[in-house]
């Protein structure tokens, strides 16, 4: 029998930083959790909310408070109400050009050399931590160095995250087959 | 006068404001210089472009009001503070904005009040300033937009707040796929009168019908490389600043990238910073002047 359809809270931020934040923190903590586009009075055009049942959501705002994440809002959702889903997962593809493998996450695109792994292009993206952090991942070792999601502050470099998530993944996956 | 606006990620930057040059290796905007890798971070490799292209045209060099930046949004908000207090008094007949935090209230205040000048400068968006627009409703208050296919996805999916959330996001660039979106964005208010959308086969659009269609020459390293799309809308801005008519500034711009391109010899491993100096080169083939 299909489970019941719960109440839900959506936990709006002022700054997506938190927002990237809150997933893992929450999870951590035990929460069921989903990440969302707040509802459209609360767009600005980098957003990210997350969902939690309406009965945990005092308890998840305290988890968020004590490991100093803010909040800017809690709003309760009308049951049924549809918020729409983060599709990244669907929107990965990679482009081989010989030396170079290029992922392509939605808008974002990390390109790093075969064999050494080096990431030698960072594009996409319209917010102002991107040419950050392309500046901090050039010439680093996919892997090995700084993460987008560590350093990023925006939906573009959440973005940009799974990207490297998947180029990661394939190097991982060339350099096991070298190794064999 | 084309003024570029954005933010480049050195926190310590002040908000500044002044006429801009670009020399390989060194940016100044007003009494500041930008060096070495900061030359084509982000903004600063649209506003490089662009002097580049009014240089090799013989017009006047662009102004830049720039900020620092890295994502949290505080230089934004001084950014667009400045321009919305100032904009009436410097009088730009084109303004571009380009990487800035989306945000509501600044932004659209911004807007509207460049609306209310007696001449309203012609309103050209990319990259954040482009999410921004079409996330608080107000694609159609500016005259070009300059996306790429993935952010075309998003400005033609009414419920998406960011290309995050598209729902049918397209990769490549086909014949029937952006004439499809680029109409069906303009028809529910969210692309402006034109767009150029940056791929390897460039399409400009008016009013939501393909106007030109771009393919030659054709360089694939070019997409890997991070900034080739800002230099796009840097060249276009001085194209359009310099007085020639918008769709001819919109398919030069397009040529000119690529005939830069062509000129690199570009591996997916160069730098935004190795392509700029191609730049001048390129404007003089591609429209001849000076």
């Amino acid at each position: 029998m299909p489970e019941e359809e719960k109440d839900k809270a959506l936990i709006v931020f002022d700054y997506i930083y938190h927002a990237m934040r809150a997933k893992p923190v929450l999870e951590e903590a035990g929460f069921k959790v989903r990440e969302v586009a707040p509802p459209v009075e609360y767009r600005t055009g980098c957003d990210l909310a997350v969902e939690v049942d309406a009965t945990d959501v005092d308890a998840a705002e305290n988890v968020l408070i004590e490991k100093g994440v803010m909040i800017l809002d809690i709003l309760f959702m009308p049951k049924g109400a549809k918020l729409i889903p983060v599709y990244l997962t669907k929107l990965i593809k990679t482009v081989d050009y010989g030396d170079y493998v290029m992922v392509r996450c939605g808008n974002m695109k990390i390109t790093y050399q075969k064999g050494s792994g080096t990431i030698v292009n960072i594009s996409g993206g319209g917010c102002p931590d991107i040419p950050f952090l392309g500046m901090k991942l050039y010439g680093t070792v996919i892997g090995k160095g700084p993460r987008p999601r560590a350093l990023g502050k925006t939906v573009c470099a959440y973005t940009l995250e799974h990207a490297y998530n998947k180029a990661l993944e394939i190097y991982s996956k060339e350099s096991t087959k070298k190794g064999k | 006068m084309l003024l570029l606006v954005g933010t480049i990620p050195i926190e310590t930057l002040p908000l500044t404001y002044g006429q801009v040059h670009y020399q390989p290796d060194k940016l100044t905007i007003g009494d500041y210089t930008l060096e070495g890798q900061y030359v084509t971070l982000g903004t600063a490799a649209m506003i490089s472009a662009a002097s580049a292209t009014c240089q090799a045209l013989g017009i006047a060099e662009p102004y830049a009001a720039v900020v620092g930046d890295t994502g949290m949004g505080e230089g934004t908000m001084k950014l667009l503070k400045f321009l919305t207090e100032e904009i009436a008094g410097l009088a730009p007949s084109v303004v571009t904005l380009h990487y800035i935090l989306p945000t509501r209230d600044p932004f659209i205040n911004f807007v509207n009040t460049a609306h209310k000048m007696e001449k309203r400068p012609f309103l050209i968006a990319d990259a954040g300033a482009l999410l921004n627009a079409k996330a608080v409703k107000l694609a159609q208050k500016f005259d070009l937009f300059t996306p790429d296919p993935g952010e075309l996805s998003f400005l033609a999916d009414p419920d998406a707040a960011h290309p995050a959330y598209v729902q049918h996001f397209i990769f490549d660039v086909d014949q029937t796929e952006v004439p499809r979106l680029s109409q069906e964005a303009f028809a529910h208010g969210d692309a402006p009168r034109y767009m150029i959308v940056k791929a390897p086969i460039d399409h400009v659009i008016v009013d939501g019908k393909v106007a030109a269609v771009i393919k030659e020459p054709n360089i694939p390293a070019l997409e890997p490389i991070g900034g080739t799309g800002d230099t796009i809308t840097g060249e276009v801005s001085a194209l359009i600043s310099s007085g020639m008519d918008v769709v001819e500034s919109c398919v030069a711009a397009c040529k000119i990238n690529r005939t830069a391109g062509e000129l690199a010899h570009p591996t997916p491993a160069t730098t935004i910073a190795q392509f700029i100096p191609y730049i001048s080169e390129a404007v003089k083939k591609v429209v001849g002047h000076k």
